[in-house]
């Protein structure tokens, strides 16, 4: 659970400084929408996708090149934990 | 016909790269540029405006990406990022530029340059995006 926890922790952060956004890491919710319109979401596009595809690149070691994976995987930081995870593992 | 027209759709006075010296793989290699008092690009002086350099790097990823004119047409500068400027070319340098991709995501490229003059010194050196196809 803690290692959950410390994962979202990294992942929200390589958002923040990857993207560069002037928020708080812990002001992102765990299940809110990175992409698209929702007012609860960060709002991202796809060229904001290339940049945490870099960011995931280096900071996990993790490549993502496929672009249906990439919508999948970067749904919310809750979805990018667990393709990390399954990457890990 | 100059094999190299053949290879961007760029065209005078927006075309910047001259040719392939050398091709490691799709989008990386190493790319030739001429800075001349005659080139329309340095008409406001002697010097490339460093900004054009951004543009210079563009156009070498896609000279060593084949040069699909119908890419080269259809896709777009989406972004440029970590760009930094060491000196301005002056007309008489070779520059030479290096290119490698830095990353993909469906459409989107992203390729990384670096700028040297003809005796090794750095020029410039930055990452642009590049989203082929029409814009959304």
């Amino acid at each position: 659970m803690q290692q959950v926890e410390e994962l979202k922790g990294r992942v929200k952060e390589l958002i923040v400084r990857q993207l560069k956004l002037e928020i708080e890491p812990a002001s992102i919710k765990d299940d809110a929408p990175l992409f698209g319109d929702d007012p609860g979401g960060l709002g991202l596009d796809s060229i904001d996708a290339l940049e945490l595809v870099l960011g995931i690149e280096k900071e996990f070691g993790i490549k993502v090149q496929d672009e249906e994976v990439g919508v999948k995987a970067f749904a919310s930081v809750n979805a990018l934990c667990e393709f990390v995870e399954s990457k890990a593992a | 016909m100059n094999p190299c027209r053949e290879e961007l759709p760029h065209v005078y006075p927006f075309r910047f790269v001259e040719r392939t010296v050398e091709k490691r793989g799709p989008a990386e290699g190493r790319v030739r540029a001429l800075v001349t008092v005659n080139g329309r690009r340095t008409e406001a002086g002697s010097f490339l405006p460093p900004l054009t350099l951004v543009e210079v790097v563009a156009q070498a990823a896609l000279l060593l990406e084949g040069g699909d004119p119908g890419i080269g047409r259809s896709g777009f500068l989406a972004g440029v990022s970590d760009f930094t400027f060491d000196r301005t070319p002056e007309s008489g340098d070779v520059l030479e530029v290096e290119v490698r991709i830095a990353g993909v995501l469906g459409s989107i490229v992203r390729f990384e340059g670096v700028v040297t003059d003809g005796e090794g010194r750095l020029v410039a050196s930055g990452a642009v995006t590049v989203k082929k196809g029409a814009a959304a």
